[in-house]
């Protein structure tokens, strides 16, 4: 018992719980965390929503999760220091008048302690300190497969978002990894991870039908990740997205990649004028975006999975000049 | 190591902070099951560091171990960010991020700060001990309109808090006149700013949390003080056994060891018998002190049958820690195995029938009366507490540091 030594004050309370938590970007995963942060724990979720406000009238969801396992090497520390950008990104070209963004990552749910982190749609930084939270899991099988086909099922399932609701308009998900889906999702997973009761496992391409109705949905290999280049992991991605799926050769382009691909799917820009504008916010990374992003911006109508193209897998695929 | 359940046998201020700072180092999460933030458990690292835990678990040191508030803490979010602010200044910069709070948590606010002091002033000379933070009021105004008690969820719903608060802080001032607190619409936006950037969770979460790996819950104040099995009306508005505890653990399908933490002395913090009181003892005492609500900070010997009391009242112990044996060492410390009341020679407090104040005020009445008859416990501290107790004392502690405390029977633990 003791005498409530710490202040009470109101002011210096909200002030304190606004202020930037100043603690590092991985600050999360290197206090020793050992599991799932709680405000990124899918269980027993229902649905993260992307919704309308008045400040926000015309709101567009946007999801970037990406691959926290070992193969990864130091990609997803980079990402955690990169994304923050993202929105800025968007907002300061305009692609975008109303972006809400969030954050996730993937595990392997058959060994990992975390295999899937999700965070909030957020329209301003706040959507940073899910990414802090983010603990970089670092494990995985050594099997080239990780656990993205429960990041969709909970994409298709648990999410619910404004743009498609009420404007008929899909958001955006990128899935940044380096391995393959598992080929089905399985009940016991579903039950452990997101608490729902699924009767029989889902096979992986029945999935991505699903999620693609609500999200148009991007793969993104990652250079300095094991499996860069891997014809098989293309191959994997090309048969069940088409052409939405990137090779990026700079990972500092990441932002720039993501902002662009939003802006040429919503036809605010051209490839060209996209990497203009690149160069107009000083970026350097244009090359490397005009490499990743060239099928994208070719002109064609962009990957709707029903008018999937057939197996488009090969040395250098079609997403490379 | 298994869950492990912390209790303070005596009145407070046993050394629990250090004895659940040192448990951390295996185990992952700290659960709080009673009071709020009047609890002051001191910790101090090995390389000087100290800090008054209030609402976030003792052991915050220990880097990853998170503080979950339960729904049997009543919080305070105004206070839980000053804390959390001194935290970040002794190097633990992400106490915020290693916290989860049950939403159903009812939440102490200034309104029921200021009722309590109006109070606590009005009573003049028959003051109860009270520490001014207003938890005694959260816990009687939730009892008397459960419905519109603000709760960890109002804050994030801004028209329910404002509605609740606003009503609140009507109430009170109906009862005691003009409240000296901040207005609403100040303490609404802490409270958001809260729900912003804390963690809140559903009854559920508990479970995953045991499962997850050990877990040491943290009780605070102690068993004398308990609001049923206390001295009446010398208590705290919080079941201070291992009850609350108990519950949770039933609820996700777990167990625990019982651990009581006992000093080689005993100290209380306020008025209310103390019947060992022993004012010529000058026995150290960095941390506590005279609290401007509280009163006295009042030291005595160890005394053999207000702990057999704890021990039974709250339904057994399975171990015990020892705390203050560096004390016992430098001073002249005695054990007292009776009392002389009323003529006669008392050995065992007999309780009462469970939730009878009025048993529990006659109780007091008989226990200031009470004189100490003593024994010279010898030099074998633990073993006397052993016998006393009749539970191993598994923890020694002869200082405020991890490394002053030793494992006398760690395979328990283990």
């Amino acid at each position: 018992m003791g005498s409530g030594r710490w202040s009470t004050d109101v002011y210096y309370a909200a002030a304190r719980y606004r202020a930037a938590t100043g603690a590092s970007a991985f600050a999360y995963s290197d206090s020793g965390a050992a599991r799932t942060h709680p405000s990124l724990d899918p269980f027993g979720v229902s649905v993260r929503e992307s919704r309308d406000s008045a400040e926000h009238p015309q709101s567009l969801a946007i999801a970037v999760l990406f691959d926290v396992t070992g193969s990864m090497r130091d990609v997803p520390r980079a990402l955690q220091v990169k994304l923050p950008q993202l929105l800025g990104l968007l907002l300061r070209k305009g692609y975008v008048s109303d972006p809400q963004i969030l954050f996730g990552a993937i595990g392997d749910a058959t060994c990992d302690r975390a295999p899937l982190q999700v965070g909030q749609f957020e329209s301003d930084n706040r959507m940073d300190d899910d990414l802090g939270r983010i603990l970089l899991e670092g494990g995985g099988g050594g099997q080239k497969t990780e656990s993205y086909e429960l990041a969709m099922y909970f994409m298709a399932r648990h999410t619910a978002t404004d743009c498609y609701e009420k404007r008929g308009k899909r958001g955006y998900l990128f899935i940044i990894g380096d391995e393959m889906a598992y080929r089905q999702v399985k009940p016991a997973e579903v039950r452990e991870v997101i608490g729902d009761g699924l009767q029989a496992s889902l096979d992986v391409a029945a999935l991505v039908a699903e999620v693609t109705r609500k999200w148009d949905t991007y793969y993104i290999l990652p250079e300095g990740a094991s499996y860069v280049g891997d014809a098989q992991v293309l191959g994997f991605w090309r048969r069940l997205l088409g052409q939405n799926v990137i090779e990026l050769a700079d990972l500092d382009a990441v932002c720039e990649t993501i902002a662009l691909t939003v802006g040429l799917g919503e036809d605010a820009i051209s490839l060209d004028d996209g990497l203009d504008d690149l160069g107009d916010v000083g970026s350097t990374a244009g090359p490397a975006v005009s490499r990743a992003l060239a099928a994208i911006g070719a002109g064609q109508a962009r990957c709707e999975l029903a008018a999937a193209p057939g197996d488009l897998h090969g040395p250098s695929g079609n997403v490379r000049l | 190591m298994t869950h492990v359940i912390v209790a303070d046998l005596g009145y407070g201020d046993s050394g629990k902070g250090g004895v659940v700072g040192w448990l951390c180092s295996s185990a992952h999460a700290v659960v709080r099951f009673n009071g709020g933030a009047q609890a002051a458990h001191n910790v101090v690292t090995a390389d000087g560091r100290h800090h008054t835990f209030a609402q976030f678990g003792s052991g915050s040191f220990t880097p990853g171990v998170w503080t979950h508030l339960s729904r049997f803490v009543l919080v305070d979010p105004l206070a839980l960010a000053a804390e959390a602010a001194h935290l970040a200044s002794v190097g633990v910069g992400d106490a915020l991020d290693r916290l989860t709070v049950d939403r159903e948590a009812l939440l102490t606010t200034p309104y029921h700060r200021a009722a309590n002091r109006a109070r606590e002033l009005a009573r003049g000379q028959n003051r109860h001990g009270s520490c001014g933070m207003g938890i005694g009021e959260t816990a009687r105004y939730a009892l008397e309109y459960p419905a519109d008690a603000p709760r960890v969820a109002d804050c994030a719903a801004p028209r329910a808090l404002a509605r609740k608060l606003g009503g609140l802080r009507d109430r009170l001032a109906d009862e005691v006149g003009p409240l000296d607190a901040p207005g609403v619409a100040g303490v609404c936006e802490a409270y958001r700013a809260f729900a912003g950037r804390v963690a809140l969770v559903d009854g559920g979460y508990l479970r995953r949390m045991l499962r997850t790996g050990p877990v040491v819950f943290e009780g605070a104040q102690g068993v004398l003080l308990d609001e049923w099995r206390g001295f009446h009306p010398y208590t705290t508005w919080s079941t201070t056994t291992f009850d609350n505890a108990e519950t949770l653990l039933a609820e996700a399908g777990e167990s625990a060891l019982r651990l009581g933490v006992v000093r080689t002395y005993l100290t209380r913090h306020g008025p209310g018998p103390l019947v060992t009181e022993d004012p010529t003892l000058e026995l150290p005492e960095p941390h506590n002190r005279h609290g401007a609500w509280q009163g006295a900070f009042r030291v005595g010997h160890q005394d053999a049958v207000a702990l057999r009391y704890a021990v039974e009242v709250t339904g057994g112990v399975d171990a015990v820690a020892l705390t203050h044996l560096d004390t016992a060492a430098r001073h002249p410390l005695r054990l007292c195995r009776s009392y002389q009341v009323d003529g006669h020679t008392l050995t065992r407090i007999t309780p009462g029938p469970a939730r009878d104040l009025r048993w529990q005020e006659r109780l007091t009445g008989l226990l200031l009366r009470a004189r100490p008859g003593y024994e010279d416990p010898g030099g074998d501290w633990p073993g006397v507490i052993e016998e006393v107790l009749d539970a191993p004392v598994v923890l020694r502690s002869c200082g405020p540091t991890a490394g002053d405390k030793h494992a006398g029977a760690a395979a328990l633990l283990g």
